[in-house]
């Protein structure tokens, strides 16, 4: 129990720093073609929101679908881009477009098929959301809860 | 567990001077990691008459560490499972120790690793390491990694190593080249996507065999294509392994020696609010291991039984299923040959297909209503190779097309619907075939399920809401009936409460059995539990039951014995 107590008064320690910059990772965007997660998406003051999740998590999927009734609405608001990070592996992974196309979500989608991405952020659960802002990690989200998205967006405008 | 506090200690204080020299210098070095601990600890269970093992405080520990200066990346991953890992975990798992290292150089058109690396070929069918900590599974590979891209169509990557096993590795050495041309880019094709993938992968082992039938350097092939016009798309690969020893039934045989291979096709066609998917594979034989023969560590259980020292990942393509009661009867992909001569019980693989169809009625419409409603229609069906099989001595040979019996079948439907900006609602319906004789060369038990899951979630106000899951199993044998029931409540983004139950309520000590020997009546298992998250901060604790069976991630699974008692669980990046 003495060791459980020390790891939490540790991690309590550690919370207050985070990570700074987004790891640079090459992997596939729909298309087939290599995407640099961190070089490709650069450009000055907008809000990249990085959204991890997959076909089978069911509270990702319902974010996912709740930020694209309003997508529209928040890019007129605010210089946003959300680019979906599939965390499937072989096993879904063939879900992926038929669900982006079916739903249609415009996202940028990219394909972690072997989890790198998810790996050097050490991300243990999906949905997970990473916001970056001129290549600094600004806001992190750990999990979803229904309706969060209209919460979400004022995190997002305080950026 | 000494090692690890220390190791806890030193990357708090560094985090603290990276955040002061990134600030200051931007894009100079810097610390990036995280920690996972997962801890529970084992109650008595009076009723079940379940008595905690020793150390009834078990937890397994991740701490993974990484420098970044440039285009230079270092890293550490240190492991404790002190005093023990959580039950059935790897047994090679032991104390604190250091997991992996790696050194990485990366440029554009470069990148070397040395240390431990993750690496996938194609859809991983011949090699893939990966980790998974709920599973247990970290096969990464030790050695040295090159990816070369001279130009933006083309990738090569070289690769050779040994594999993790637990704190060590194996004894069999891993080569591999893998291939990828984007051939659109080269042809410049201007609607159309079209690339190729060729990979290679050899193990070589030493044998014990004095003339072994077969090569010690196991090779192995594989070829693919992917090609996409507008909405239609079709990919498929083939992989082919050289003669090579047979498991019979837990050790090789020098005289059952055979070629494996992998056949896999997907196409479909999606727009917007309708996707069709359909993949088809047929696996013969493709059980690869870094070591031929598995570790026995008992009689009933060897390495085999914790994923232990696998090269490939054939994982089962059926739909991953949320719903609890859905994951009882789970299919796992069947990717070895099974001669077992007691209950006639004669396997080389599988082969099957699944379709995904995904269909939204559009806001306005009659069905669609004010939000729109979706369906997603999904099934599955796997059979054993149809061919000749002989028990004894083992042998067979297969037919390239036909099914043989039935493993398991899956038909599905779900429907989702909002109805206001507070209210939204699904209700799924499942049909299950599972074979239990033929999956896992075990008992005389075939199980038919019905299943139907409906689920509310209701939106209280801005931040707290409510989801409200009812699910009910109807099976004609096993343990027969089932319902299930949870409640979340959502407080913030920061808190969420849940409470569940499942009840298995059918139960008749008189049939055959599945699991015969735990919770020999009906029985309820209840759940409690809250999390915290903040930031990349979650911290989960739990109180409850937890039924003997299989707990699976990416149609990879793990058997956990039954058991009682809290769990705790923290992540945390940094």
């Amino acid at each position: 129990m003495k060791k459980i107590v020390f790891i939490l008064i540790t991690l309590i320690s550690l919370v207050s720093y985070s990570q700074q910059q987004l790891p640079n990772v090459k992997i596939k965007n729909l298309k087939g073609e290599l995407v640099n997660t961190n070089f490709d998406f650069q450009k000055k003051d907008v809000l990249y929101v990085y959204a991890f999740w997959a076909t089978w998590c069911a509270p990702c999927v319902q974010e996912l679908d709740a930020i694209s009734e309003v997508y529209g609405d928040w890019k007129q608001k605010i210089n946003i881009e959300l680019i979906a990070v599939s965390v499937d592996d072989s096993r879904t992974e063939k879900r992926v477009k038929p669900m982006v196309n079916g739903k249609d979500w415009e996202y940028t989608v990219l394909l972690d098929t072997n989890q790198e991405f998810k790996r050097s952020l050490s991300i243990a659960n999906v949905p997970y959301t990473v916001v970056v802002k001129n290549n600094e990690i600004v806001y992190v989200q750990n999990g979803h809860s229904p309706g969060g998205e209209s919460e979400f967006f004022e995190k997002l405008k305080s950026y | 567990m000494k090692k690890l506090l220390l190791l806890i200690a030193i990357c708090s204080s560094i985090s603290i001077f990276s955040q002061n020299t990134t600030k200051e210098v931007n894009t100079k070095g810097r610390f990036f990691g995280g920690l996972e601990s997962n801890s529970q600890w084992y109650l008595n269970d009076v009723e079940r008459g379940i008595n905690h093992p020793d150390n009834p405080i078990r937890s397994n520990n991740y701490l993974l560490v990484n420098y970044n200066y440039g285009k230079w990346t270092a890293g550490i991953q240190a492991e404790s499972y002190d005093p023990q890992p959580l039950l059935n975990f790897n047994p090679k798992y032991i104390k604190t120790n250091l997991g992996t290292y790696f050194l990485n150089y990366k440029t554009e058109k470069i990148d070397v690793t040395a240390g431990y690396f993750y690496e996938q070929f194609g859809s991983g069918l011949l090699l893939r390491s990966w980790e998974d900590r709920s599973l247990g599974i970290n096969n990464a590979i030790r050695g040295g990694k090159i990816v070369l891209r001279p130009t933006e169509n083309l990738s090569f990557t070289g690769l050779y190593g040994n594999q993790r096993t637990g704190f060590d590795v194996s004894k069999g050495t891993i080569y591999g080249f893998n291939s990828e041309i984007n051939m659109s880019g080269i042809l410049k094709m201007e609607n159309s996507e079209f690339s190729l993938g060729f990979s290679y992968v050899g193990r070589d082992e030493k044998t014990n065999f004095e003339n072994p039938n077969f090569k010690e350097l196991t090779n192995s092939f594989a070829g693919r294509f992917n090609y996409s016009h507008q909405s239609f798309y079709i990919n498929s690969e083939y992989n082919y392994k050289t003669d090579d020893a047979i498991l019979y039934p837990i050790t090789v045989s020098n005289t059952f020696v055979k070629p494996g291979s992998a056949l896999l096709t997907n196409f479909g066609y999606s727009k917007k609010g309708f996707g069709l998917d359909v993949s088809l594979r047929r696996i013969e034989n493709m059980n690869f291991l870094s070591e031929r023969n598995p570790e026995v560590f008992s009689p009933e259980q060897t390495s085999l039984a914790f994923n232990d020292r696998m090269m490939n990942f054939v994982p089962s393509l059926t739909k991953q299923h949320h719903s609890n009661l859905a994951n009882i009867y789970v299919f796992q992909a069947q990717k070895s040959v099974s001669i077992v001569s007691d209950n006639g019980i004669a396997k080389a693989g599988e082969i099957g297909g699944q379709i995904d169809f995904f269909y939204e009625f559009k806001k306005g419409s009659s069905l669609g209503g004010k939000y729109g409603t979706k369906i997603a229609i999904n099934a599955s069906n796997w059979f054993n190779l149809s061919g000749d099989y002989t028990l004894y001595p083992p042998d067979y040979k297969t037919d390239f097309l036909g099914t043989g019996k039935k493993y398991f079948s899956d038909y599905n439907l779900e429907i989702s619907k909002k109805f206001n900006s507070n209210l939204q609602g699904s209700i799924v319906f499942i049909n299950q075939f599972y074979d239990h004789q033929l999956i896992a060369a075990s008992l005389n038990i075939q199980v038919n399920s019905y299943i139907i899951a409906p689920e509310i979630s209701y939106k209280l106000t801005n931040t707290k809401s409510l989801r409200i899951a009812a699910e009910h199993m109807w099976a004609d044998s096993d343990r027969k009936n089932w319902a299930a029931m949870m409640v979340e409540y959502n407080h913030n983004i920061n808190w969420s409460f849940y409470v569940s139950d499942m009840y298995n309520y059918g139960f008749d000590k008189n049939s055959n059995l599945i699991d015969d020997v735990s919770d020999h009546f009906k029985i309820h298992f209840y759940n409690l539990g809250t999390a915290y998250t903040k930031g990349s901060t979650r911290i989960a604790l739990s109180y409850g039951r937890q039924r003997g069976g299989l707990v699976c991630a990416g149609g990879i699974c793990r058997f956990v014995p039954p058991s009682s008692g809290v769990t705790l669980s923290l992540t945390k990046s940094f």
